[in-house]
């Protein structure tokens, strides 16, 4: 995607970083509902594996999921008996660089980098990347449409990563 | 061969049951280093990853570092990560395509197959110093059946065909054949996992039918949520589908009598009607409507390969012991050479489903197996029991034995290959 991002607008990038705010909260919280609640009809999440620069389909993804997919994530996770976060990670994520511009359609690009600390079971561990939201302004609220998570160690060897990013 | 350093294989490896020490104790684990993984046959990727002469990937055997690279002569090398000159390491990148391998440190310069090409200001070395016997050092036998490829460091170790044996390699056959041009691709990336558990633990775990309604229950409980069709049974005590010990203890999970593409069969997620129809006549065309048929209803099938190969269906996977409570696992997923894109596509959507650090389903694996290691430390009762289905077990007419799909014939038979290597003056 190249879009030439134009100069930020004032209250719209406050608006986008609320959003960004709000999502992190609910995330971070475990509130997957509330952050399902978050995503468009036609979402699309996409954090690709090995790479950025990869071919959405035809290369293997960490996330690469539509709205039935982040769906059956949120039923999973509610569920508990999805091991990997019974007991549930304790997380606390900072939102950073948020810069914003507008695309065709009203729809609002985002990006943005995130440092994220988890603990469970007596380990830490850091994730860190950037992030692209594509943002569709619903009434007086936004919903995605789509986020894709670039993880710095996306080629690396990683333990679970079952919590919402 | 090394001395056994005091490990009582016939006390740790009984028939019916296996001592927490296999897991978790570094004598044992140093000693599995050395004759499991240096003296014996290990997977070390397969060629379709490196399809283009100077394609490389850095690889470990034995936990020492290996490029795995096509010569400029179309060959498959694996060679050893060690500049002939003091010891750099001549190769940084993970993966990618290069020239050659130049160290970085005083500019010795190898060429794809080895050979040492360039070594700088070469005059003030003596007279004796005979360019052509420092080329990188070459893993002593590479072999592979369909592209898939073995190595060792050992020279003396046995044929890989005599390692595989005629039931492995059908079964390798099998996999390769699910392209109706033979050959499988793979180029489209890897899941790298870590976890805090012994590498037996994937090990035992990827041919393990027993777990499955358990460990996967939120995935089993999502299939039946959006199809309506209840995946539980298929690998119940009832199910007809069967483990196979092929020998050497090699394993297969043969769920082809239930006649199921697996299941994750979630919508969106097979292929359309005409792209499949597409792969399907071009399988036809390739290998016949009765071979077809028995590939496809393999789709749901697994396979392991002693000691560090499984395959399930959407990919295969590399197993790397680091530690006695480190391991890590690559899984390869892979495309169809000759199937329509969309075939390849949703193969690549099913796998995510369920697979990578993220996916429903494996990660509640990588969970079990640290929740397994912290279990492995209890030491009243340090046994592990190996015994279901033991007295069920059946004769094959193909020569494997086989065992209902919930039982622990896997178990027992990769112990009984665990056990035979590292036992007293064992040779592989
Ligand atoms: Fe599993």
């Amino acid at each position: 995607m190249t879009i030439m991002l134009e100069r930020p607008h004032a209250s719209l990038r406050e608006r986008v970083a609320d959003f960004l705010f709000d999502e992190a909260e609910i995330a971070d919280a475990h509130r997957y509902e509330d952050w399902l609640g978050l995503w468009g009809q036609d979402a699309f999440y996409w954090m690709p594996c090995n790479d950025d620069d990869i071919d959405p389909d035809m290369h293997v993804a960490l996330i690469h999921e539509d709205r039935m997919g982040l769906e059956d994530r949120i039923r999973r996770l509610s569920s508990g008996f999805a091991h990997t976060q019974q007991p549930r990670s304790r997380i606390s994520r900072v939102i950073s660089h948020i810069r914003c511009g507008e695309l065709e359609e009203g729809l609002v690009e985002v990006r943005s980098v995130f440092n994220l600390t988890a603990f469970r079971r007596d380990r830490f561990e850091i994730f860190a990347g950037r992030q692209i939201h594509v943002l569709r302004p619903v009434e007086n609220r936004f919903e995605i449409v789509r986020k894709t998570v670039y993880l710095v160690n996306n080629d690396g060897y990683m333990s679970n990563m079952t919590f919402l990013i | 061969m090394n001395p056994m350093r005091g490990i009582d294989v016939d006390r740790l490896v009984q028939p019916d049951r296996v001592h927490s020490h296999v897991y978790t104790d570094l004598t044992i684990f140093e000693e599995e280093i050395e004759r499991i993984f240096t003296q014996g046959w290990i997977f070390v990727g397969h060629e379709g990853e490196i399809p283009v002469p100077g394609d490389f990937r850095q690889r470990t055997m034995a936990r020492q570092p290996v490029i795995f690279v096509r010569d400029q002569h179309g060959g498959v090398q694996l060679l050893m990560n060690r500049c002939t000159h003091r010891a750099n390491a001549v190769c940084h990148l993970e993966r990618g395509n290069q020239p050659a391998f130049t160290c970085p440190y005083h500019g010795w310069r190898f060429k794809l197959d080895g050979e040492l090409a360039v070594v700088p200001f070469a005059e003030r070395f003596p007279e004796d110093f005979d360019r052509s016997a420092l080329g990188l050092r070459s893993v002593p036998r590479v072999e592979a059946h369909r592209g898939f490829v073995f190595a060792s460091l050992n020279p003396d170790v046995c044929p890989l065909k005599d390692h595989l044996g005629p039931l492995v390699m059908q079964e390798l056959d099998d996999i390769a054949d699910l392209s109706p041009e033979g050959g499988i691709d793979v180029t489209a990336g890897y899941h790298r996992l870590r976890y805090a558990g012994n590498w037996k633990l994937q090990v035992e775990n990827a041919i393990d039918g027993y777990h499955a309604n358990f460990t996967h229950r939120t995935h089993m409980d999502n299939v039946r949520f959006r199809t309506g069709f209840d995946p539980a049974p298929l690998t119940s005590s009832a199910a007809p589908a069967r483990i196979h010990a092929l020998g050497n203890g090699h394993c297969r999970w043969d769920s082809s009598s239930l006649n199921k593409s697996g299941t994750r069969a979630f919508p969106g997620k097979t292929p359309d009607p005409g792209a499949w129809e597409i792969y399907l006549d071009a399988m036809i065309a390739a290998h016949g409507k009765e071979r077809t048929d028995y590939l496809l209803s393999k789709q749901g099938s697994h396979l392991y390969i002693f000691p560090n190969f499984s395959y399930t269906g959407a990919h295969f996977r590399l197993f790397q012991p680091v530690a006695p409570d480190e391991t890590r696992v690559t899984l390869f997923p892979f495309l169809l050479k000759g199937a329509p894109r969309e075939v390849n596509r949703k193969r690549l959507r099913v796998h995510e489903t369920f697979f990578g650090p993220a996916g429903g389903g494996q990660s509640d694996d990588l969970e079990i197996f640290e929740r397994n290691q912290v279990g492995l430390g209890a030491s009243l009762d340090p046994w592990s029991l190996l015994t279901r289905g033991v007295h069920l077990e059946q004769q094959e007419a193909d020569g494997s034995v086989s065992n209902q799909i919930t039982d622990e014939l896997s178990n027992r038979t990769i112990w009984a290959k665990w056990k035979q290597m590292m036992g007293e003056g064992a040779m592989a």
